[in-house]
């Protein structure tokens, strides 16, 4: 039975932090344990780029939504997806305006939130549905009915995006979201969906002499993030600090197959691996 | 194979540009922005609450907006606890995080009723304008809206970003200088007063002299005190003893009583 505890003016519940001070770093270690719960280990997240992808319009949807709609049959996904040129608009606009980070971070969202419909539109035949924010328990239920969930990607920082760490635009964008995503449910992996192969050591739509990275540990890519990544910086920065996710695939979604292979778990496109060697 | 569709503007290169030609606009600086402490105040009960809300009254009456927003206290301790011997992620920990900070704000907003006090979610700030102007005393809870999406910070499992880091963005996102905190004590010591007699008050520091300190504790939570001296507007956070009469009206009214801790 656990008890009140008062005779200093508060009232307190008995409890190992009761009292403490939580910015005390030796009461928070007492918190801290080697691995968190597994939620989801059977579920991957499959991001689709809103850029790359849905801005090419249907010649590049399509196909991959014909994918989509196989490979759902055998795995059990999450899907989110990007908001692209629009989002990028929308930030040029409001950064010219001196909208405050946290009034950009609450309007992007519906940006991406357009692809989530159109994606729901055309995969919506072959069972689909729009999660609604953080509805993880309904995960279960999803997939014994065989309907594969579409997720918001963009995280609900909103008005409290905090201060970036260089300019005025938010950080935690939708690479970051669907991340984090697989992050806290403890997923068996996290599949960017873009336009190239994978990740370059740079901009292969700029340098010709860009090398693909077919496979590398995360602690290698760190020792020389590539500066023009095909992934938000953010997301590599908390990959670090996190604990759950092991394995990142980007593929190539314009090539047919490739998506497919990844949920197989094949070494297709680029595959980021932490913790033990790829 | 079809091209990326881009949407031509004059502003789209913009800002890639000029960077520095970002000139930010305070959405509404003049309003305060308040915490009502957790475990120091809402856990104390009647005796501490009750005077600061009449200081928070009569600072309404004069004119002065203020936002209240709530910390979480020993139910929070206990719920971490209990998540944490379960090895739940930090996304789960702080999603449990948010409804304890929600039952103070709503239970300042039944004391606050008959003078304005009204219970916000936390989109509402886009009305806060409409409430301000009728003299109402918005609250809502301090916890930001992060949830599952809050990133595990190495060595411990409690979410970084608690209600001084709710309560330190909404100043930085409405423009305001400065976040006021009410807790239980004067603010920053040279070491603890209720250990040390020869222990001397702070009155003003900044974020990097208290960063080089590298105190094993600080008074406001870490990330506030890592943000301040990259943030915008929110530059100053001020603690306030909540306890002690006039404190919290002094600092409503704009004084630099407690401690300062500045960007």
């Amino acid at each position: 039975m656990t008890k009140l505890v008062t005779g200093d003016g508060r009232t307190h519940i008995q409890s190992q932090l009761m009292r403490e001070s939580l910015q005390d770093r030796k009461v928070l270690s007492k918190t801290n344990s080697v691995r968190d719960i597994q939620i989801f280990p059977d579920v991957s997240m499959v991001s689709i780029g809103g850029q790359s992808i849905f801005d090419r319009g249907k010649s590049a949807i399509l196909p991959l939504v014909d994918e989509l709609a196989a490979v759902k049959k055998h795995h059990k996904i999450v899907i989110g997806v990007g908001g692209g040129t629009r989002v990028r608009h929308t930030m040029a606009v409001a950064m010219d305006l001196g909208l405050p980070t946290g009034g950009i971070a609450q309007l992007v969202g519906a940006m991406e939130e357009l692809n989530a419909i159109l994606l729901n539109a055309l995969l919506a035949p072959h069972g689909s549905m729009p999660m609604q924010r953080d509805h993880f328990w309904d995960l279960p239920l999803y997939f014994d009915a065989g309907i594969t969930p579409i997720a918001i990607s963009v995280p609900p920082y909103h008005f409290w995006e905090p201060p970036p760490l260089e300019g005025a635009e938010p950080m935690h964008g939708s690479d970051f979201g669907m991340f984090q995503m697989a992050e806290v449910l403890g997923m068996k992996q996290a599949i960017y969906v873009k336009d190239e192969d994978g990740l370059y050591t740079k901009d292969p739509k700029q340098h010709k002499d860009a090398k693909l990275i077919p496979q590398i540990t995360l602690e290698e890519l760190m020792k020389d993030l590539p500066e023009e990544n095909i992934l938000d910086h953010e997301l590599y920065r908390t990959w670090s600090e996190a604990r759950n996710v092991k394995r990142v695939v980007i593929v190539n979604g314009l090539k047919p197959g490739q998506l497919t292979k990844a949920l197989a778990g094949e070494n297709v496109g680029t595959v980021i691996t932490k913790g033990a060697a790829s | 194979m079809s091209e990326r569709m881009t949407i031509p503007s004059t502003l789209s290169a913009a800002h890639t540009a000029a960077p520095n030609e970002y000139r930010p606009v305070a959405v509404m600086p003049d309003v305060r922005v308040v915490k009502i402490g957790g475990q120091s105040i809402m856990d104390r009960g009647r005796e501490a609450l009750f005077p600061i809300l009449d200081e928070v009254i009569e600072a309404r009456k004069r004119g002065i907006q203020v936002v209240l927003l709530t910390g979480g206290g020993t139910r929070a301790r206990h719920i971490y606890t209990i998540a944490s011997e379960l090895d739940m992620p930090t996304g789960v920990v702080a999603t449990l995080g948010k409804y304890i900070p929600m039952q103070n704000a709503r239970m300042v907003q039944m004391l606050l009723a008959k003078h304005g006090g009204i219970y916000i979610m936390p989109d509402d700030f886009e009305k806060l304008p409409l409430y301000l102007q009728l003299g109402c005393i918005p609250v809502m809870s301090g916890m930001p809206p992060f949830g599952y999406w809050e990133k595990h910070q190495e060595g411990s499992r409690i979410p970084p970003h608690r209600t001084d880091a709710g309560v330190f963005l909404s100043c930085e996102f409405l423009g305001a200088k400065r976040a006021i905190f009410i807790k239980d004590e004067d603010g920053l010591y040279t070491d603890d007063p209720k250990k040390n007699p020869q222990a001397t008050h702070i009155p003003r520091i900044t974020a990097q002299q208290l960063i080089d300190r590298d105190l094993p504790d600080v008074v406001v939570e870490r990330v506030v005190v890592e943000y301040l001296p990259r943030s915008r507007w929110c530059k100053e956070v001020q603690i306030v003893n909540g306890l002690k009469p006039g404190q919290v009206l002094a600092a409503l009214e704009g004084q630099d009583v407690g401690t300062l801790i500045t960007a």
